[in-house]
Order: structure tokens, then C-alpha cells, then sequence
């Protein structure tokens, strides 16, 4: 009986679920670290076998995570809201006049150091979650600008011809071609913005954000590796988890 | 019909089109020629206001295209271009539905159409229906292309440089596919090349353009017959005038019935054009033809002198 | 473009129309009567009965003007206007701390308020815009930029504006210039290092497929591990080689310092570095390295004359997205004591002592914006026919 209710349940993973298993394998994996760190103190006090401590109890795990997870969230929906939207709207007639200058913004943008970003936010929105949000957002802006603007760049200009002959209003011409073929470059984008983002949100334990960076801050303060190890793997699969989401978005794009 | 009444556009300082007047009749095929910057492209995109014009007024059936929601009008209108702009995430059929569907055509109907214009068109559904652009040869996208204008079944149909890309024998191929189509659905074609041949072959009234302005039209016959100038003359072929001409009339046309004389060898198929009757007799070095209909039974006989144009042999 | 008609130029005018909002509407500096204190905020028309304000008004008014007719002459007169208003800024704040310090107050700093940034930040974006419009090139773009520098530290030195930001670098200009050096250092050390096991590993990627896929997926690996953790997971391992190793610990190899900062930037600057080295060396057109064979090059010559001119500006890109990251990270490893600009930035963030922050923050920026500006022209030099 239950043989059977194995086989139907792997054939039922064909092929709806069977294409999420990455992420799922991920994801659960994050949840069981989190969770469950405790249990691996044996482990730990190999690493680290002369600290009184060797797992960060300052503050819970799944606490961290969501606190890491909410601020990124956060951060990215505003940034593809904001990057996505302001592509397109420099790509409109109406906004055409403004795209030199946000194109050229996007790609020097990219060369600011997300820490001198995160520092600037600092004196202008003072300490706590607000100035990483922000700095994350002003970061993860930019290459979902790029991206878009190059994305909406790349359609065939005769692709574009040939909708507004047959007949297409702007809007459907945004939602139902240009929008669609440069989903790919965009999604890769917001890939890019997010994954830099879970890292860089890290930092935000320095100005008084607590997330996943503060076992990491913790451990290089007291020199305790078992900590840092704790924080760079919740951090790491994290952004495992999420990169493994896009990578099969875009798979099936 | 299309009517154009001293249509003017304007790039910057440069005069595309230069106050263009034009008559475009009902079930009329006329095409646009001349060489590239002439003006052709950009009149044919003012008729279904993908570029709006400066000056003067165009109508369609008797009504100002102004007074027309430009997407209204440009749905009512098929539109075909070089490089087909089928859309690269869309399959062969949803292409060929897109008009249709912005219609608000119920789904069934949209189906049934699309596979009336695939038929149409040659291309066998469970073959073609479910693959994407990016999979066609050349030939087959532009071929989804014209089914794809002609899909809402417009009155009037734009197509711009619709063969210019393709290998000549795949081009001729749908040429004659588009007289064939022409002859059945009495459309108002505006067809735009910088291909005399093509023109020739397509036209029943030839517009030849040159800096924005008409130089000289009419039928296809009477350009060959009187160019207006040196420039038209040139644009014709110069010396293979003679053998444009002649591509033009069939060998039916100019056939005699059997006569009592013995079969010539050489047989020729009754709607093979004129220029081909000419290539025919040179190769064989003989004056005289035997005609011959789709089974391959002598119809008729066609001398060399009757081809130049004699009375009688 | 092509019309000879003018229209206006609306990005100019939203940039000059938010700029005024912000200079009649926001703070633009506070008094405070030392470094601890936090200051009294005054905006613009509060300072010398709002004379001065007006005078910086003005000129953004008339680039809003000139942008309204954007002739090529307009939009020229609206560059000198801009420049003309980041010139005079400086002398500006000068006049805000004649008016609002008194004579007594010998520890005073006045700080520069939001709306002076915002003014900064909208002007300098109306400078990108008026080179784009204008087809400046990118030297000449910064050759305009000298005069507004020099007014800036002559404002500073000679007028003697006691700006906090300037007086936090005064107060520890020794230790900027040390932090300033530190920080180079460390990014030479690193792009240098990377730039030589670069190119060899990209060789030896040619050579040995198995090579390749190892590399690229160990070095990926490497670059998602939070910058954070990989300094932090680089000291114990290290701190334990410097007390075991006598040599190691000689030349200065501890947990902290250095040596963990330089294991991780190479760490991170390989990928980048690698990936554009191979693509460099493998991407040169077949069809090019076909006919120099057919003409009788020898491998040699196909290396040196062929490949090596054609891959250059690739690997100067790779160069150049190595050391802006690495200028970034570097700022991170002074959380474990390697010293560099971003010692500023965190000790500042510790103390709350906001004018350190910048004065960490700030030089970061600039020197991730020069190295990127001057690599991105150097291999714009070398591109072969100029455009890519």
C-alpha cells in the first residue's frame, strides 16, 4: 500500500513540482538551519572548541532570517516598482526626454560601492532598518534600470513597426510585446539586484539593523568563527534559495 | 479607395514627400517604385498614419483618415512589412489571430479564421500552427505575415517591401501566391519595391516616385509604351524594355488557332509570358511554337512573327 | 535633433525647478557649537536677510529659461550657468558662516544640510545632461570641472568656511592620508595579484577543459559568500597560520590586518578578472585568427600581433569592474583592521559622528568614480577603430 502511494506520489511530481525541486530543496534547507542551529553545537564546538559559546543566542535565528528576508523584500519590490517603472516610463514618448540622463545615471551608478551608499543613508535617515531599506533600494535600483532600459532596447525595432500597423494601442503593445520579450533581460536584472542585495543587507547590522550580518558583526568582534559560519550560511543559502527561484523563472521564460 | 490630395511630410528640413496626389481605385493592385529615399515607404505609413502627414488630406472611401481613432483605422487595415515583425513569443497561429483577438473576435470564430488563412496560404495547420518565428525559413514568415494582415479581412492592404528579403525563386514563388490571392479577394493593395520586375509583374497601376513627387503613372503597358522621361526609361530597363514587355503578355494572347501546317516541336504552356516564348525560340533557334493548355494538348501556334507583333504568319 | 526648431529641454527644467524647491524649502546648513553637539538647522533665506540666497536663485532661474529655447547656444549658456552656480555655492557657504558664527565660537562647524546636497546632486545630473545634449567628450567633461574644484578649496583654505566635514579632515588629515594610502595599497595589491594568477589560470583554462569548469564554478562559488563573512571566516585560519608559521608571522601574516583583507579582495577579484581574460583570449573572432594563420603568422606572432591588441580593452574592462569592487570591499575590511578609508566609515557609524562617516563615505565614492572614469577612457583609447 504504501509502495504504491510512493510511486503515484513521484509520478505526481512530474512536472509542476519536479521543476520547483531547487528551490524547494533550498528553501527547506534554510528553514531547517535556522531552526535547528542549536542541534548543531557538536559541530560548532569542533570548530571552535575554546569559546564559552559557540551559538549565537543574542537573538533567535528565524527572527534574523526574517528580519533579513523583510528588509530585502522589501527593498527589491520597491526597486522593481520604482527601476521598472521609470524605464519604462523614460521609454514613452512622454518621458523620452529624461533616458540619456537615466541611462547614464544606471551605468555610473553601478560603480558606487554599496557600502559607501549604505554610509551615506546613515547621517541623511539616522540608524536602524529605514537607512539599509533605503540603501538597498538606491542599490538594487540600478541594474533593474539597466536591464529594463537594455531589455526594451533590444526588441526589433520592425517587431514594434508591425504591432502599432496591425493595430495595437500603446498599452497593448507595452503588455503584450514589449513587456514579454524583455522579460528575460529584466528578470535578470532584478536577479542580479536581489542576490547583491541578501549580501549587502549584511551590512546593515553596522548601523543598528539586526539581521543575519549580526552573528557575522558578533563573531569578528569576539573572534569566534562558529558564529560567523552561522551567519554566512543562513545568508548563504538565502541567496541560494532566492537565485535558484529566478534561475527557474527565467528557465522558463 | 484611397485618395491622396497634395500630401506633403516633412523630416526636419528634408521634404520626404512633396504634395503627392494619388487615386487608389477598389479591388486595385498599385504599386510604388522607385529607388530607396524616394519617398514610397514613407507615403505608403501616412495612409494608415504610422507617420502623420504635414499637408494636404488623405481619404480612405471618401472619409479624411484624421476622422478616424488611429487604432481603429489601422485595424481595419492589413499591414505587411519586409521583415515580417512577426512577434518571436508568439506561435504561428496566435500571430496570425493578433488582429482578431484585438477585435474582440469570440475565441471559436479567431480559430476557425486562422485556420481558414493558414489553408489559404499553404501552410498545412498541423505543421505550422504551433511554431514559433524563429523556426519559419524565410519564405513561410512572410507568408504567416500576409495571413496575418489579412486575418480581420480588411478592405485595403499596405505591404512594404513584403518580398524584398527573400532568395528570388522562394520571392517569385509568392509573388504569383499574391496574384493568386489578389484575383480571388479583390483587395485594395498598396504594394511598395524598388523592384521593376516585381512591379511590373504585380501591378495593374504604377507609380513611379522620385524625391517625394509622382514622375509618371498608369498601367504597366502604357510606362513601357511612353516613359515620361530618362529616369522612368532607366528605371524600366533601358534596352530590356523590350523583354519587360513582353513579360507581360501571355502567349495566349497572342496565339493563332492550329493552322494546316505540321506541329512545331517546341511546345510552350499557353499562360507562359511573351519573354518566355522569345527565350524559347532563341534557344532552339526555331520561329515557330505549338501551344499547349494545363494536359498538355496543342492548343494553338505561336510564330515569331506574330510575337514581334504581325498580322499574321 | 535634426529640426531646427527648438523645443524645450524638460529635463533641465524639472532639474532647475526641483533644485529651487530645495534651496528655498529645505534646511541648508546647521550651526553646531562643537563636534558633538548636533547643530541648529537655517535654510537659505534665513542667512544675511536671504540676499545671497537670491543670488544663487537667480541663476538657476535663467538656466530654467535657457532650457525653455534649447538651442545649441542656450543649452551652451545654461553650461556656464550651472558651472557658474557649483563656482559660487562654496562662496556661498562662505557667507553663511561669516553671518551665523560669532566670534567666540572657536569649535563651531557648519554643516551642509539637505538642501545643498540635493542642489549638488540636481546640478551635477543637469552637467551629465547638458555634456550629453551638448557631445562633450568625457575629458573635456572633466577638464570643466576644474574651475568649480578650485573655487571649492580655494572657498575652504582662504575663506576659511569652518565646514564640518572639512574640519573633521583637518582635525586627522594625517590619518586620512595614511587610510587614503592603505586603501590603494590594498586595491593595487589585490587587482595586481589577480591580473597575474588571471592570466595564468585563464591559460591553463584553454588547455584543460576540467581546469575551466572547476575554476568558474569555485570562483562563482566565492562570489556569493557575503563580502562580511568571507573576512570574518579568513581570520581564525589565518590567525592560527601566524602563530604557527614564524615565517608568515614575520612578514606581518595575523587574524586581523591585511592579510585576511588581501586573500579575500583576490578572492573576489578573480572571477571578474579570469572571466574576462578567457573571454578576451577565446572570443577573438575565428575568422581573424584564420587568415593570420593563413597569411603564416606562427603562434607566436598570432599571440603577440593578433590576439594580445584585440583583447586588451576586454581585460581592461575586467581590470576595471575588479578595482571598483574592489575599492567597495576594501571599505568593508577595515571591519577587521585592515585599515583604508572605510575605518572612517565604521569607527564614524560607531561614535555617531556623522561628518567622520563622510569623510570615510565620500572618497570611497570618489575614488570608485575616478578609477572607473579613467580605465573605461584608457581602454576606449585602445579599442582598435574605436567603437567595440
Amino acid at each position: 500500500m504504501s509502495r504504491q502511494w510512493l510511486t503515484v506520489g513521484s509520478a505526481a511530481l512530474t512536472p509542476g513540482l519536479r521543476h520547483w525541486l531547487a528551490p524547494l530543496v533550498w528553501l527547506s534547507l534554510l528553514v531547517l538551519f535556522a531552526t535547528g542551529m542549536a542541534h548543531l553545537e557538536g559541530a560548532f564546538r569542533w570548530l571552535e572548541p575554546d569559546s564559552r559559546e559557540v551559538i549565537y543566542r543574542r537573538a533567535g535565528f528565524i527572527a534574523l532570517l526574517g528580519q533579513h528576508a523583510m528588509v530585502v523584500g522589501i527593498a527589491s519590490l520597491v526597486a522593481v516598482v520604482l527601476g521598472v517603472g521609470s524605464a519604462i516610463a523614460v521609454t514613452r514618448p512622454v518621458g523620452r526626454d529624461f533616458l540619456p540622463l537615466v541611462s547614464q545615471l544606471a551605468s555610473i551608478g553601478q560603480t558606487f560601492p554599496p557600502v559607501a551608499v549604505l554610509a551615506l543613508a546613515v547621517p541623511a535617515l539616522g540608524f536602524g532598518t529605514l537607512p539599509i531599506i533605503v540603501a538597498l533600494l538606491l542599490y538594487g535600483l540600478l541594474p533593474i534600470v539597466r536591464n529594463t532600459l537594455t531589455g526594451l532596447d533590444g526588441i526589433d525595432p520592425d517587431v514594434r513597426e508591425a504591432a502599432r500597423g496591425m493595430g495595437m494601442t500603446r498599452g497593448q503593445l507595452l503588455r503584450q510585446v514589449e513587456l514579454p520579450l524583455a522579460a528575460p533581460v529584466i528578470l535578470a536584472g532584478i536577479r542580479t539586484s536581489v542576490t547583491v542585495n541578501i549580501a549587502t543587507a549584511a551590512l546593515g547590522a553596522t548601523v543598528g539593523a539586526s539581521n543575519l550580518g549580526d552573528p557575522i558583526i558578533a563573531g569578528i568582534i569576539n573572534g569566534n568563527t562558529a558564529y560567523i559560519v552561522q551567519g554566512a550560511l543562513l545568508i548563504g543559502l538565502l541567496a541560494l534559495a532566492v537565485d535558484s527561484v529566478f534561475e527557474r523563472l527565467l528557465r522558463r521564460g | 479607395m484611397i485618395e491622396l490630395f497634395g500630401v506633403t511630410k516633412r523630416f526636419g528640413a528634408e521634404t520626404a514627400v512633396d504634395a503627392l496626389s494619388l487615386r487608389v481605385e477598389k479591388g486595385q493592385v498599385c504599386v510604388l517604385v522607385g529607388t530607396s529615399g524616394c519617398g514610397k515607404s514613407t507615403t505608403l505609413r501616412m495612409i494608415n498614419r504610422l507617420i502623420e502627414h504635414d499637408a494636404g488630406e488623405i481619404h480612405l472611401e471618401g472619409a479624411p483618415v484624421r476622422s478616424f481613432d488611429e487604432v481603429t483605422l489601422r485595424r481595419r487595415i492589413g499591414y505587411v512589412i519586409q521583415s515580417t515583425g512577426l512577434f518571436p513569443h508568439w506561435t504561428v497561429a496566435r500571430n496570425i489571430g493578433l488582429v482578431p483577438r484585438l477585435l474582440k473576435w469570440p475565441r471559436g470564430r479567431i480559430h476557425e479564421r486562422v485556420e481558414e488563412l493558414m489553408a489559404l496560404l499553404g501552410l498545412p495547420v498541423q505543421e505550422f500552427a504551433d511554431k514559433y518565428p524563429r523556426q519559419l525559413s524565410g519564405g513561410q514568415a512572410q507568408r504567416v505575415g500576409v495571413a496575418r494582415a489579412l486575418a480581420a479581412d480588411p478592405d485595403i492592404l499596405l505591404m512594404d517591401e513584403p518580398f524584398g528579403a527573400l532568395d528570388p525563386l522562394t520571392r517569385q514563388a509568392l509573388q504569383k501566391q499574391l496574384q493568386e490571392l489578389q484575383a480571388r479577394l479583390h483587395k485594395t493593395v498598396v504594394f511598395v519595391t524598388h523592384d521593376m520586375d516585381e512591379a511590373l509583374a504585380l501591378a495593374d497601376r504604377l507609380v513611379v516616385m522620385r524625391k517625394g513627387r509622382i514622375v509618371q503613372q498608369g498601367r504597366p503597358i502604357d510606362l513601357l509604351h511612353e516613359p515620361a522621361d530618362e529616369f522612368v526609361e532607366s528605371l524600366l530597363g533601358g534596352m530590356d524594355r523590350g523583354l519587360k514587355e513582353a513579360a507581360l503578355t501571355r502567349v495566349s494572347e497572342r496565339m493563332l488557332p492550329l493552322g494546316p501546317r505540321l506541329l512545331a516541336s517546341e511546345r510552350i504552356p499557353y499562360d507562359a509570358s511573351l519573354s518566355q516564348a522569345l527565350s524559347l525560340m532563341l534557344w532552339h533557334r526555331v520561329e515557330r511554337l505549338t501551344v499547349v493548355d494545363g494536359e498538355d494538348i496543342p492548343v494553338g501556334e505561336l510564330s515569331l512573327r506574330r510575337l514581334l507583333g504581325g498580322k499574321s504568319s | 535633433m535634426e529640426s531646427g526648431r527648438c523645443e524645450p529641454n524638460r529635463v533641465l527644467l524639472v532639474l532647475m525647478l526641483a533644485g529651487l524647491f530645495a534651496w528655498l524649502s529645505l534646511d541648508a546648513v546647521s550651526l553646531a557649537p562643537n563636534r558633538i553637539v548636533s547643530g541648529t538647522p537655517y535654510r537659505a533665506f534665513q542667512i544675511l536677510g536671504g540676499w545671497p540666497a537670491l543670488a544663487l536663485a537667480l541663476p538657476m532661474l535663467i538656466v530654467a529659461g535657457l532650457a525653455w529655447r534649447s538651442s545649441r547656444q542656450a543649452l551652451r549658456a545654461a553650461l556656464w550657468g550651472v558651472l557658474a552656480l557649483l563656482t559660487l555655492l562654496p562662496w556661498w557657504l562662505v557667507a553663511a558662516s561669516v553671518d551665523l558664527v560669532e566670534p567666540g565660537m572657536a569649535q563651531a562647524r557648519v554643516g551642509i544640510g539637505a538642501s545643498i546636497w540635493l542642489l549638488l546632486f540636481v546640478w551635477l545630473l543637469a552637467l551629465i545632461e547638458l555634456r550629453t545634449r551638448l557631445e562633450l567628450s568625457r575629458p573635456l567633461g572633466w577638464l570643466l570641472l576644474l574651475p568649480v574644484l578650485t573655487s571649492w578649496w580655494l572657498a575652504l583654505t582662504w575663506g576659511q568656511a569652518p565646514l564640518s566635514l572639512y574640519r573633521e579632515y583637518q582635525a586627522r588629515s594625517d590619518q586620512f592620508l595614511t587610510a587614503v594610502s592603505t586603501h590603494l595599497a590594498l586595491v593595487g595589491a589585490a587587482v595586481g595579484t589577480s591580473l597575474v594568477l588571471g592570466a595564468l589560470l585563464a591559460l591553463a583554462m584553454r588547455r584543460h577543459p576540467g581546469v575551466r569548469r572547476a575554476s568558474f564554478g569555485l570562483l562563482s562559488f566565492l562570489q556569493t559568500v557575503p563580502s562580511l563573512a568571507l573576512f570574518g571566516l579568513l581570520l581564525a585560519p589565518l590567525a592560527w597560520l601566524g602563530a604557527r608559521v614564524d615565517m608568515l608571522a614575520a612578514i606581518g601574516v595575523s587574524g586581523i590586518g591585511w592579510a585576511p583583507a588581501f586573500l579575500a579582495l583576490l578572492g573576489y577579484s578573480l572571477l571578474p578578472m579570469v572571466r574576462n581574460i578567457y573571454v578576451a583570449l577565446e572570443e577573438v573572432d575565428p575568422a581573424v585568427i584564420e587568415s593570420a594563420r593563413g597569411m603564416g603568422m606562427s603562434r607566436r606572432q598570432v599571440l603577440l600581433q593578433v590576439r594580445l591588441p584585440l583583447a586588451l580593452p576586454i581585460v581592461l574592462e575586467g581590470i576595471r569592474i575588479t578595482t571598483v569592487q574592489a575599492i567597495g570591499l576594501t571599505a568593508v575590511a577595515a571591519l577587521i583592521g585592515a585599515g583604508g578609508l572605510g575605518t572612517f566609515v565604521f569607527q564614524g557609524l560607531g561614535q555617531a559622528a556623522m561628518d567622520m562617516v563622510l569623510l570615510g563615505a565620500l572618497p570611497i565614492l570618489g575614488l570608485a568614480l575616478i578609477a572607473d572614469a579613467t580605465i573605461s577612457a584608457l581602454s576606449e583609447r585602445l579599442r582598435p577603430g574605436g567603437a567595440p
